[in-house]
């Protein structure tokens, strides 16, 4: 997690135009995270509880979306197991770039409490991670604090480069 | 690092509705957003008319029973939250009520009434979820917020208790660990006498929506044999025409001791099922007005026990644990080693908020289980889709599965 | 020295036992106690071989012969009236004395009588399907071969149901292990990246206490986060994580507490 505090304006000298555009799509990329609805297990229903009433995922300009390829943020919200892990895998190739993955749970960051054959030990082992959450099951408030440090990190981030590779590419 | 190429071909069950019989094969799942987790269905359709359904679980496996194998019967109890997620403490219920049998205790009264209140409130947090998730899959997004509104209610008071909002763990065997809180009481009674208000709202929306009915009436129809044969249970097989609640024909804990009724109907389609879901909302509440009583009557007559005393079996109090020695020892044996049941097995079934929710347990006289078996209400309900959709169109499909209340951590276990 | 596993059984042990520790037993009592199931086990009876029948915690068992289970639960669904399956399984014996011990466990709803119908088949013996009386079967049958690779005769669809198709190995077998075999660990690799992608990946790591200090991707060093591949000295600055930039972003304020309303009560 890139967690430096960004100065716009002390950039390594590039021109002031490419960083105001940096600035511009940024916060546009960040102020409108579109999630995929991807609820595995018990995760699923928090993510359920902050996108409703009480937690209001939307003013994040957070909006569930059901097609990948209208989603460019991925919240692994659940157990995955080995047999759904070619689906994880297949969901994440359809998503857009740039695109991002929130694993939230301690099952989908380690495993969680499931160590055993059927569950995969770890999203990460099967798509590159951006950020995890911990907590069995985290509540809404923790994944609205991990959109806002993922938000941060797009901020952080050069609009124009390509996505930094973490894993498995 | 050079790109690894993944080896996933594309589905091609998907394009394949060239065939001579003009048959589409559709696939739904595993992962849609109004399957209600990971459900896989293999649909055969006739222009929009389905005629063969193949569900696909175990895309939630998580290896449940396998676990308890190799975990002491205490250890396990945090496992069976992840079972039926939307009402965990009636899972923990289920198994601890089945270990209790096993050994033959018997629970103190006030820990019996507190284990009344929080069956009964996860039952009204997982019907207000069915009601949220179902409104909101057929498109009433008014009711999805609603619904969610009074649910957020019930899990601070959860909260209060546990400190968990969704995996409570909340009961022990042998009883519960903790008294309720001081503003429990009053927290309860505010929600509850909102509900009613709150239960018409909801049926304001949708009872007289003539959406809501022609996606609900005729839609989905269950017949009584095909309800036996399929083993349903719960407000599936209330809805199909028999009576049949564990909680009022084979009484487990003080059910026998509250005034409720059993709403049934014999039309067996989605109506009836929401029906039945309503007002079964109504007599949980009706419960949980007689519990409090109940627990008030308690505190009168100064019924302060909370766990079973069976120092075999279960730890003494905390303050026992510190003050004696052999308290600590035999807490000491319980926590490294386990409890001991006798050798036997013994199946015990409950009243879950989806169905009739069963634990198998097999002991051989060892800290571990030989074999525990789950048995889920959701499993069958997943499967009755088999034979219930052949004969609906596309769009039913997603009313069906919602009015089926099905939860796949339960299904796959 | 190595320490002695039995391979027939590879499941959790009880690391004591005392010697003399003798382990008690669930109350059995006779059929003859209870009218109800007292009648059922005399009609069962008249027609079928019952080997054993005792009550235990409220519920009759009753042992039969393998051969006879579909007449048995036909007898007792037409005529008993017990008229749901409500759960059938397996148990492994296979260490004790190579044999499953399968079990049926029936409800009668006007009854309010449950009684659990079992008997044993040998390693590598088959059921016969009880689908056509009961379509929940269907399913329980195909999930006993799926953890236990008994086969039911008679079945219209017997394969995997909770493992994907192509599983290798019987989970709830005692000779499975809880983590899984050497399939079981490389399963999604190899069906995703394939085998070659091994030793990029890596094992999988399920040692539930392991901190691995060099590990910058993990929550090994919250707050002194530094990206993958880079050398690890032990004096990263630390990385305080806040909600928002200081000052906000572009057309965002910083959320303060003064200027904002906090509501103490939900219940409101």
């Amino acid at each position: 997690m890139a967690q430096h505090k960004v100065n716009y304006t002390q950039d390594g000298g590039l021109p002031v135009a490419l960083t105001s555009i940096d600035k511009i799509v940024n916060w546009g990329r960040s102020n409108s995270l579109w999630a995929l609805t991807y609820g595995l297990a018990c995760c699923g229903i928090e993510m359920m509880a902050s996108g409703a009433s009480r937690f209001d995922f939307d003013r994040y300009g957070t909006i569930f979306r059901a097609s990948p390829r209208q989603a460019d943020l991925m919240i692994v919200a659940g157990t995955l197991t080995k047999k759904h892990a070619e689906f994880i895998k297949r969901l994440y190739d359809q998503m857009t770039e740039p695109r991002w993955v929130i694993s939230m749970g301690s099952c989908a960051n380690t495993g969680g409490m499931f160590n055993t054959y059927a569950t995969v030990q770890g999203v990460d082992r099967v798509i590159p991670v951006d950020l995890y959450l911990p907590g069995c099951a985290p509540r809404p408030e923790t994944l609205q604090y991990g959109v806002m440090l993922l938000q941060k990190k797009i901020r952080a981030n050069k609009a124009g480069n390509a996505q930094k590779a973490k894993r498995l590419m | 690092m050079a790109q690894i190429k993944n080896r996933l071909t594309p589905f091609f069950e998907n394009i394949s509705f060239d065939r001579e019989d003009n048959e589409l094969i559709l696939n739904f799942g595993p992962q849609h957003p109004s399957a209600h987790g990971q459900l896989r269905l293999m649909l055969h359709l006739q222009q929009e008319m389905i005629t063969k359904a193949h569900p696909d679980i175990g895309y939630l496996h998580r290896g449940m029973e396998k676990m308890a194998e190799n975990m002491i019967y205490n250890e396990f109890m945090p496992t069976t939250d992840r079972m039926d997620y939307i009402a965990s403490s009636s899972n923990n219920y289920g198994f601890a009520l089945a270990v209790e049998k096993l050994i033959g205790l018997e629970v103190p009264r006030r820990a019996k009434v507190i284990r009344m209140m929080l069956l009964e409130i996860n039952r009204l947090m997982s019907h207000l979820f069915w009601l949220a998730t179902t409104a909101l899959d057929i498109g009433a997004m008014t009711v999805f917020l609603f619904a969610f509104r009074e649910r957020e209610y019930l899990m601070d008071i959860l909260e209060g208790y546990c400190g968990a909002r969704l995996t409570h763990a909340a009961i022990r065997i042998g009883g519960v660990p903790l008294d309720i809180q001081d503003d429990f009481i009053v927290q309860l009674r505010n929600f509850l006498d909102k509900l009613p208000q709150n239960i018409k709202d909801y049926e304001d929306l949708l009872d007289t929506n003539r959406i809501w009915l022609m996606r609900m009436e005729e839609v989905g129809v269950i017949p009584t044999d095909m309800a036996l044969s399929w083993g349903c249970t719960g407000p599936m097989l209330r809805a199909s025409g028999v009576a049949w609640d564990i909680r009022k024909e084979e009484p487990y804990e003080l059910y026998d001791e509250v005034e409720f009724n059993v709403p049934f109907s014999d039309k067996g389609d989605n109506f009836a099922r929401y029906r039945i879901y309503m007002e079964e909302m109504r007599e949980s509440a009706k419960i949980l007005y007689q519990t409090i009583e109940m627990y008030e009557k308690c505190v009168i007559n100064n019924e302060t026990e909370l766990m079973a005393h069976a120092p075999k079996y279960i730890s003494a109090p905390k303050l026992d644990i510190m003050t004696q020695n052999y308290s600590l020892m035999q807490h000491f044996v319980l926590v490294t080693q386990g409890m001991r049941p006798p050798v036997g097995e013994v199946y015990v079934a409950t009243e879950s908020p989806k169905g009739e929710l069963g634990f198998y347990i097999n002991s051989q006289g060892g800290p571990y289980p030989y074999r525990l078996k789950l048995r889920a209400p959701s499993f069958w309900h997943t499967g009755i889709l088999t034979d219930l959709l052949p004969g609906h169109y596309i769009p039913d499909v997603v009313a069906i599965i919602g009015t089926t209340n099905i939860v796949f951590g339960e299904v796959d276990r | 020295m190595r320490a002695y596993k039995p391979k027939d059984d590879v499941q959790a042990k009880a690391y004591y036992t005392d010697r003399y520790y003798v382990a008690p037993q669930v109350p059995k009592s006779d059929v003859s106690e209870d009218a109800v199931f007292a009648a059922d086990l005399e009609a069962i009876q008249a027609k079928f071989e019952v080997k054993e029948a005792y009550i235990q915690v409220e519920q009759m068992v009753v042992y039969i012969n393998a051969h006879d289970i579909y007449g048995v639960l036909k007898f007792m669904r037409d005529e008993l009236s017990y008229t749901q399956l409500s759960e059938m399984s397996a148990i492994d014996w296979l260490a004790k004395d190579d044999t499953f011990e399968i079990f049926y466990q029936m409800l009668s709803m006007t009854k309010r009588k449950r009684i659990r119908i079992k008997y044993f088949i040998n390693n590598g013996e088959a059921v016969d399907s009880v689908e056509k009386l009961f379509r929940c079967a269907d399913w329980s049958e195909r999930e006993m071969f799926d953890m236990f690779g008994i086969q039911a005769n008679n079945h219209p669809f017997m394969k995997r149901i909770l493992m994907p198709y192509d599983w290798q190995g019987n989970p709830l077998l005692k000779t499975y292990p809880l983590e899984g075999d050497e399939f079981a660990a490389w399963y999604e690799v190899d069906k995703i990246y394939g085998k070659e992608a091994r030793d990029v990946i890596g094992p999988e790591i399920r040692d539930t206490a392991r901190v691995d200090r060099y590990d910058s991707e993990r929550f090994a060093r919250l707050g002194h986060e530094v990206p993958k591949g880079t050398e690890i000295t032990g004096d990263e600055p630390a990385n305080p994580q806040e909600y928002q930039e200081e000052g906000g972003v572009f057309l965002i304020k910083k959320y303060t507490k003064e200027s904002s309303k906090i509501i103490d009560d939900p219940q409101r």
